[in-house]
């Protein structure tokens, strides 16, 4: 039965997150996914009150990076968080975005090595290991917790490029793909089950997730209008193929990208098509909602992630989701 | 410590209007954009109440109209006024009159 996570950025305050995530634990949701930027407030931080505020939801950092955050630090994190809510925990961790890495001057070295790697650490240390590690990137000489770290705790790999997502389907115990349309999931499921075939392991072993931009409204204008700033943002920063595939205009997303530079909010958005919303992001009423997902089902995968914006009104699209389709998907 | 004189109006609120004012003044804290006026410890016996699903009792629902007229006065005051609460209505407004001198 398909898992249902819902995404947080801790750009919001603490208790308007906590609100959010108690009402979606109730509501039905398995997981919760708090995002990493060094910008918002700290992941852990999140989590650990997210920790004491629920009692059943699975959650983790959706994703954090090997680069700003050293993986014997994530290791640490998330062995903490699982004495606090044994069995809750999941990490979530990827290469990072490159315009974050820029802003404090960290270079993406080597991301699918790094990955690798990063995740070799992070698994010996929580399975209480002494680690000496010469990697390309990173390199620990006897690291050891002088705690003793309890459970395991599932790795899922954020991905989107071919190669990154056939390693996140080796090494992952879950995958993370960034994507919101049949055809690009479609392609990625194609990658991950590759990953999976070469690592010996089977398929559904693999808790493969489409992390999508959500925006879900009973009036489909304001679903729209919801998911307009985050599609733009999206079109903006996605490379000709991508759009060429959904048939989009590649000027016109250069449009957007050439307005969003400047902070001309009104014209970027304005320049968001029907055909970006659908390529990219899960936006309609609850009806047009369930039809998508039952799509990306179909693809092949296991949990499926309501990401930014979620709705016009975070709390009542949190309702139509527990009521309207979570229950879709549970009969 | 919740101020009590919100307790105090919460206890005048008819029992058929708890469920309404608690969902409204819900949805004035979650959409506004002054959140640093909350206080945390305000912000905590919020989730408090809301983990133990406690926000229609009269303690919860007072956190909820404290924190609602601290960050969003006049929101808090239409909502009242909407639900025929005049009485509280006109206290929040003096309270916030008060606070703003």
């Amino acid at each position: 039965m398909v898992k249902f996570g819902i995404e947080f950025v801790p750009k919001e305050s603490y208790w308007k997150i906590l609100y959010y995530a108690i009402q979606a634990e109730r509501g039905g949701f398995n997981n919760l996914w708090i995002t990493d930027h060094f910008n918002n407030r700290n992941v852990y931080v999140t989590l650990t009150t997210a920790a004491i505020y629920t009692n059943k939801i699975t959650f983790g950092p959706g994703v954090t990076n090997p680069y700003l955050v050293n993986p014997v630090i994530t290791a640490q994190a998330v062995a903490t968080l699982n004495e606090l809510a044994p069995g809750r925990v999941v990490l979530g961790i990827g290469a990072g975005d490159k315009t974050t890495l820029d802003s404090v001057g960290v270079e993406m070295q080597k991301p699918l090595t790094a990955i690798q790697e990063a995740i070799e650490i992070v698994t010996k240390l929580i399975n209480g290991e002494t680690v000496a590690y010469k990697g390309e990137v990173f390199k620990t000489a006897g690291a050891k917790f002088l705690f003793k770290p309890k459970g395991k705790i599932p790795i899922y790999v954020g991905a989107q490029g071919p190669k990154m997502l056939a390693l996140a389907g080796k090494i992952g115990d879950g995958v993370l793909i960034n994507a919101c349309h049949p055809k690009d999931v479609e392609y990625a499921v194609s990658c991950v089950r590759e990953g999976v075939k070469e690592a010996g392991k089977n398929y559904d072993e693999v808790d493969v997730t489409a992390y999508t931009s959500f925006s879900v409204h009973e009036d489909i204008k304001k679903a729209n209008k919801a998911a307009v700033p985050v599609v733009a943002f999206i079109a903006a920063g996605s490379p000709p193929q991508i759009l060429e595939r959904h048939g989009i205009n590649v000027k016109k997303a250069e449009e957007i990208k050439e307005a969003l530079k400047v902070n001309d909010w009104g014209k970027a958005f304005s320049g968001v098509t029907p055909e970006m919303i659908s390529a990219f992001s899960v936006c309609g009423t609850p009806d047009m909602c369930i039809e998508r997902i039952s799509e990306l089902l179909k693809s092949g995968i296991s949990q499926f992630v309501v990401g930014s914006p979620i709705s016009a009104n975070v709390r009542d699209g949190i309702n139509l989701i527990s009521e309207k389709i979570i229950p879709h998907f549970k009969k | 410590m919740i101020d009590l004189t919100f307790r105090n109006m919460i206890e005048t609120v008819p029992s058929d209007k708890r469920g309404l004012l608690s969902e409204k003044l819900t949805d004035v804290l979650l959409s506004t954009k002054n959140d640093e006026k909350m206080p945390s410890e305000l912000a905590n016996a919020i989730l408090y109440h809301w983990q133990r699903n406690l926000l229609l009792v009269e303690q919860g629902l007072a956190t909820l109209l404290e924190a609602a007229s601290l960050l969003e006065p006049e929101k808090t005051t239409k909502v009242l006024t909407e639900l025929s609460l005049t009485e509280i209505a006109e206290r929040v407004e003096q309270a916030s009159a008060k606070t703003e001198k």
